[in-house]
C-alpha cells in the first residue's frame, strides 16, 4: 500500500459566518492539500472564493473576523474552532510563516512602511530576524524569479498594475512557505507574466509546496493542476480532476469563465482601419511624450528629484472615431494605464498635445475634462471612496436631484448592481466593485470611455454585463478606448487592436 | 555624504537647547539664518517653511501682544492706552524672545524635514528597540506620506467624475473639504485591512528583527552625536548656574 504524505494543510469548514451576518459566507467546505499538489479553487462572483483565500492563510481570523465551526491541520497540529469564546486563538505571524498569502489586490500585501521594492521583499524577513546576507540572497532570488531584478530600487507606490502583482507574490514567496494561497495571481498579467509565474509555481511544486490558486477563470495553466474545488454560494459545487470537472459542465453552472474560444472571426486591420461609424473624430492624440518626474521618498514628504526616468510615453499619435472601440494591449509597464491618464487630463503630456471632440485639454482641469472622457481606473479600489453604492454613483452629477436620481438609477441598472444601493462598497466583491466602478463613469455618459482592464475580476455574468455596456455605448455613439491583456476578448469586441509598444502605438 | 538620521536629530535637538539656553539675540539670529540657509541647499524650503510660518506667526504675535503691551520694568514709553503701555524695553523683549523661540522651532523642524525616516525606522527597529514599540513607530513616521499618498488618490479619483479642482496650493485647499470625510473612513478601513497582512508578515511579532536597509555610520558622527549631547547638557548646566546669563 502507497502511504499518503501527511498534508501540509488541511481544512474542514462546516460553517463560518461574518459578524454581523446570519447566513454563512462559506459551509461544508473540505480540503486537503498534500506538499508538492497544485489545488484550484474556481468560483463565480461572490462565491466565497477570497474568504476562503484569507481564512486559510491567516488574514482573516476565526474569532474576531467572524464565527468558524470546524478545523484546520497545519504541518500536524490540529486546531479546533466551535464557534464560541472558548476557542483557541491564531497568531498570525507563526501561521503566515508557513502559509504564504497573495491577496486579490495586490497593494493590500504591501506593509506601506518600505520605500523601496527591495526591502519591501525583505519586509517578512526582517520580522524573522533573517541576518542580512541572507536577506541580500533571498532578495535577489525571489526578484529573479518574479521579474522584479530591475525595480529593486523603485518605490512600490510607483509600480504598475502587472509589477505590482509581481511583488505581492515575490513577497509571499520569499519566506518559502509550506503552503502557497494566492488570490486571482494571474490578474492583470501579461503573457509573459503569466509564463513566469506557472514555471514558478511548477518549480514551487516540485519543491514540496502545497499552492492553491483562487480564480474564476480556468486558465490553461490551471488544467494542470491535481485537483479543482468549485465553489458555488459558499459551498462546494463540485471537485475532483479538473477533466472529471469539465466533463461534468459544473465550471458553466457556476459562472467560471472558460477562456473563450473565438466564435466570430472579425475582418482584422490595423491602426489606419476606419470603424464602421465613421463618425466624427472623438478624441486624438498628436505626438504625446510622457515622462515620470521621478522622486525619491525623503524626509516627512516625497520630494528630491531622483535621476530622470526613461519616457514612458514616445510621441504617440492616434485618433479615435465616435462610436469606435478600440483595444489597447502590450506588455507589463508599457505605460497603458499611464496612456488612459492623459485622456482625462489626469496627467498632461511632457510634449504633444491630446484633443478631445477637436478641443485641445492642454492646462484644463482634469475636473472639467472629465465631463466628456470617463476613466474607469486599473483597480476599482483607487476608484471608488464614497460609504454606499448610491452615493459613490451620486458624486458629482450636480444639484439637480431629481435628473441625479435618475442617472445613478439608469447606471446601477446598466450593471445590475440596482438592488445593492444601500451596501457600502468595500463589502463587495471583486466583480461587484469593478462593475460599481463602471456604473460612476457610466452615470456621467461622457463620450469617450476609457477603460483600463475592464474584465479583471469579472466573472461570466460580470462579462455580460460589461460586453452589453461598452456596445450600448457605442451604439449612441460615444468612442471607447480599452486596455486589456485579454487578446480573446479585445477580437471579440473592438473595432481596432493596437499594442503600446516603447511608447508608440503599433496595430495588430 | 548623508548624515546618519541620530547624527541629524542630535544636531537639531543640541542646537535648539543651546540657543534656547545661551538666549543671546545675536545668537537666535545665526541659527535662525543658518536653519533658513541650509534649509533651501538641502531643497526642504518649500515643504519647511510654510509649516514653521503656521506654527511661529502665531506665536511671535502672542509674544508682541504680551510683553510688548504689558512689561511692568519697562521705562521708556513709546504709547499708552489705559493700563497698556508699549515700552521699548518691552519691545526688546518680546523681540529677542521671539527670535530665541523661531530660531529653536526651525532648527527643529529643519531636522525632521531632512532627516531620512526610512533611514531612522531602521536605525531604531534594530537598536534593541522593542519590536512592538518599532511597529508603532514606523507606522507614525510614516503615516503623514501615507495619509498624503491616500489623499491624492481620492482627489484623482474625485477629479476623474468631475470634481474641478484648480491646480496649485489654493485649489486644492478649497477642495479638500470633499476630500476630508472619504479620507478618514478610507484611512479607518485601511488600518484594519493592513493590519491583517502586517501581522501574517510577521510585523510586530516577538522575537528579534533585522533590518534590510544599510544605514551608513563612522566613529566621526558617533564622536559627533557625543560631542553634540554634551555641549547641550553643559548648556543646561551652565544656563541653571547662571540663571540671568545672556538675559
Ligand atoms: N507614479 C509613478 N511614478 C513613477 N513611475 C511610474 C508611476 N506610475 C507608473 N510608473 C512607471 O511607468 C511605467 C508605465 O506604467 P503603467 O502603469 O502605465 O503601465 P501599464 O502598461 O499600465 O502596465 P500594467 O499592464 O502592468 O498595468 C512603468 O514602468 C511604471 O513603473
Ligand atoms: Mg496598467
Amino acid at each position: 500500500m502507497v502511504q499518503t504524505p501527511p498534508p501540509a494543510l488541511a481544512a474542514g469548514i462546516e460553517k463560518f459566518v461574518f459578524p454581523g451576518e446570519t447566513e454563512p459566507v462559506l459551509a461544508g467546505i473540505s480540503l486537503t492539500l498534500v506538499p508538492g499538489s497544485l489545488t484550484a479553487v474556481l468560483g463565480g462572483s461572490g462565491s466565497g472564493k477570497s474568504t476562503l483565500g484569507r481564512l486559510l492563510a491567516g488574514w482573516l481570523l476565526p474569532g474576531d473576523g467572524g464565527t468558524l465551526t470546524g478545523f484546520f491541520e497545519l504541518a500536524g497540529t490540529t486546531v479546533r474552532f466551535t464557534g464560541t469564546a472558548a476557542d483557541p486563538q491564531i497568531d498570525p505571524g507563526r501561521w503566515g510563516r508557513q502559509v504564504g498569502f497573495v491577496p486579490q489586490d495586490p497593494a493590500g500585501a504591501l506593509s506601506t512602511v518600505r520605500v523601496t521594492v527591495a526591502e519591501e521583499l525583505a519586509f517578512g524577513l526582517e520580522n524573522a530576524g533573517v541576518d542580512r546576507a541572507s536577506m541580500a540572497g533571498a532578495v535577489r532570488d525571489t526578484a529573479a524569479l518574479t521579474g522584479l531584478a530591475h525595480l529593486l530600487d523603485r518605490d512600490p507606490a510607483t509600480l504598475s498594475g502587472g509589477q505590482l502583482r509581481r511583488l505581492a507574490i515575490g513577497c509571499a514567496v520569499i519566506q518559502r512557505p509550506a503552503v502557497l494561497v494566492m488570490d486571482e495571481p494571474f490578474a492583470s498579467l501579461d503573457t509573459d507574466g503569466a509564463e513566469v509565474l506557472a514555471a514558478l509555481v511548477r518549480n514551487l511544486a516540485q519543491d514540496g509546496t502545497a499552492v492553491v490558486i483562487m480564480s474564476q477563470r480556468a486558465e490553461p495553466f490551471l488544467h494542470t493542476a491535481d485537483t479543482w474545488l468549485v465553489l458555488t454560494g459558499g459551498t462546494v459545487a463540485a471537485t475532483g480532476t479538473p477533466a472529471e470537472i469539465v466533463a461534468a459542465g459544473a465550471l458553466e453552472m457556476a459562472g467560471v469563465i472558460r477562456p473563450r474560444p473565438l466564435t466570430v472571426a472579425r475582418p482584422r486591420a490595423g491602426v489606419d482601419y476606419q470603424s464602421a461609424v465613421n463618425g466624427p473624430t472623438a478624441l486624438e492624440l498628436r505626438d504625446v511624450s510622457f515622462t515620470y518626474r521621478r522622486t525619491r521618498r525623503r524626509g516627512w514628504f516625497k520630494s528630491q528629484p531622483g535621476p530622470p526616468a526613461d519616457p514612458v510615453l514616445h510621441g504617440l499619435s492616434l485618433t479615435l472615431d465616435a462610436g469606435e472601440i478600440l483595444a489597447v494591449t502590450g506588455p507589463n509597464a508599457s505605460g497603458k494605464s499611464t496612456l488612459l491618464r492623459h485622456l482625462n487630463g489626469l496627467l498632461q503630456p511632457t510634449a504633444g498635445s491630446v484633443l478631445v471632440q477637436g478641443r485641445n485639454i492642454g492646462g484644463h482641469p482634469a475636473g472639467q475634462v472629465s465631463r466628456d472622457v470617463g476613466l474607469l481606473f486599473q483597480q476599482p479600489r483607487d476608484q471608488l471612496f464614497e460609504r454606499t453604492v448610491e452615493r459613490e454613483v451620486r458624486f458629482g452629477l450636480g444639484r439637480d436631484g431629481l435628473a441625479a436620481d435618475q442617472a445613478v438609477q439608469r447606471a446601477l441598472a446598466a450593471v445590475g448592481l440596482d438592488h445593492l444601493a444601500g451596501r457600502h462598497p468595500a463589502e463587495l466583491p471583486a466583480s461587484q466593485q469593478r462593475l460599481l466602478a463602471l456604473a460612476t463613469v457610466l452615470a456621467r455618459r461622457p463620450s469617450v470611455l476609457a477603460l483600463d482592464e475592464p474584465t479583471v475580476s469579472l466573472d461570466g455574468p460580470g462579462l455580460d454585463r460589461l460586453d452589453r455596456v461598452v456596445r450600448s455605448t457605442t451604439a449612441d455613439g460615444n468612442a471607447v478606448v480599452l486596455v486589456t491583456h485579454d487578446l480573446d476578448y479585445a477580437r471579440s469586441i473592438a473595432h481596432r487592436l493596437v499594442c503600446l509598444e516603447a511608447g508608440r502605438l503599433r496595430g495588430i | 555624504m548623508r548624515l546618519h538620521p541620530l547624527t541629524s536629530l542630535a544636531a537639531a535637538g543640541s542646537t535648539a537647547v543651546i540657543t534656547t539656553a545661551a538666549a543671546s539675540w545675536p545668537v537666535s539670529l545665526t541659527v535662525i539664518a543658518a536653519a533658513v540657509g541650509l534649509s533651501f541647499a538641502q531643497g526642504a524650503a518649500r515643504r519647511m517653511l510654510p509649516a514653521a510660518a503656521v506654527i511661529l506667526v502665531p506665536l511671535v504675535l502672542s509674544l508682541l501682544a504680551l510683553h510688548g503691551l504689558f512689561f511692568p520694568e519697562g521705562t521708556t514709553v513709546l504709547a499708552q492706552w489705559g493700563p497698556a503701555r508699549v515700552t521699548a524695553q518691552g519691545l526688546q523683549f518680546a523681540l529677542e524672545r521671539a527670535a530665541q523661540l523661531s530660531a529653536a522651532v526651525l532648527v527643529l523642524l529643519l531636522g525632521s524635514f531632512t532627516v531620512s525616516v526610512p533611514d531612522l525606522v531602521a536605525v531604531l527597529s534594530t537598536r534593541g528597540v522593542n519590536a512592538r514599540f518599532a511597529f508603532v513607530l514606523a507606522s507614525t513616521l510614516t503615516l503623514l506620506p501615507a495619509i498624503s499618498s491616500r489623499l491624492e488618490r481620492i482627489r484623482q479619483a474625485q477629479e476623474a467624475r468631475g470634481l474641478v479642482i484648480r491646480p496649485g496650493i489654493p485649489g486644492r485647499v478649497a477642495a479638500f473639504r470633499w476630500q476630508a470625510v472619504p479620507l478618514l473612513l478610507s484611512l479607518v478601513e485601511e488600518a484594519g485591512t493592513r493590519a491583517a497582512a502586517l501581522q501574517a508578515r510577521g510585523f510586530g511579532s516577538a522575537g528579534p528583527i533585522t533590518s534590510y536597509r544599510q544605514v551608513l555610520d563612522s566613529p566621526v558622527q558617533r564622536w559627533a552625536r557625543v560631542v553634540l549631547l554634551l555641549a547641550a547638557l553643559a548648556a543646561i548646566v551652565f544656563r541653571l548656574w547662571q540663571p540671568t546669563a545672556g538675559a
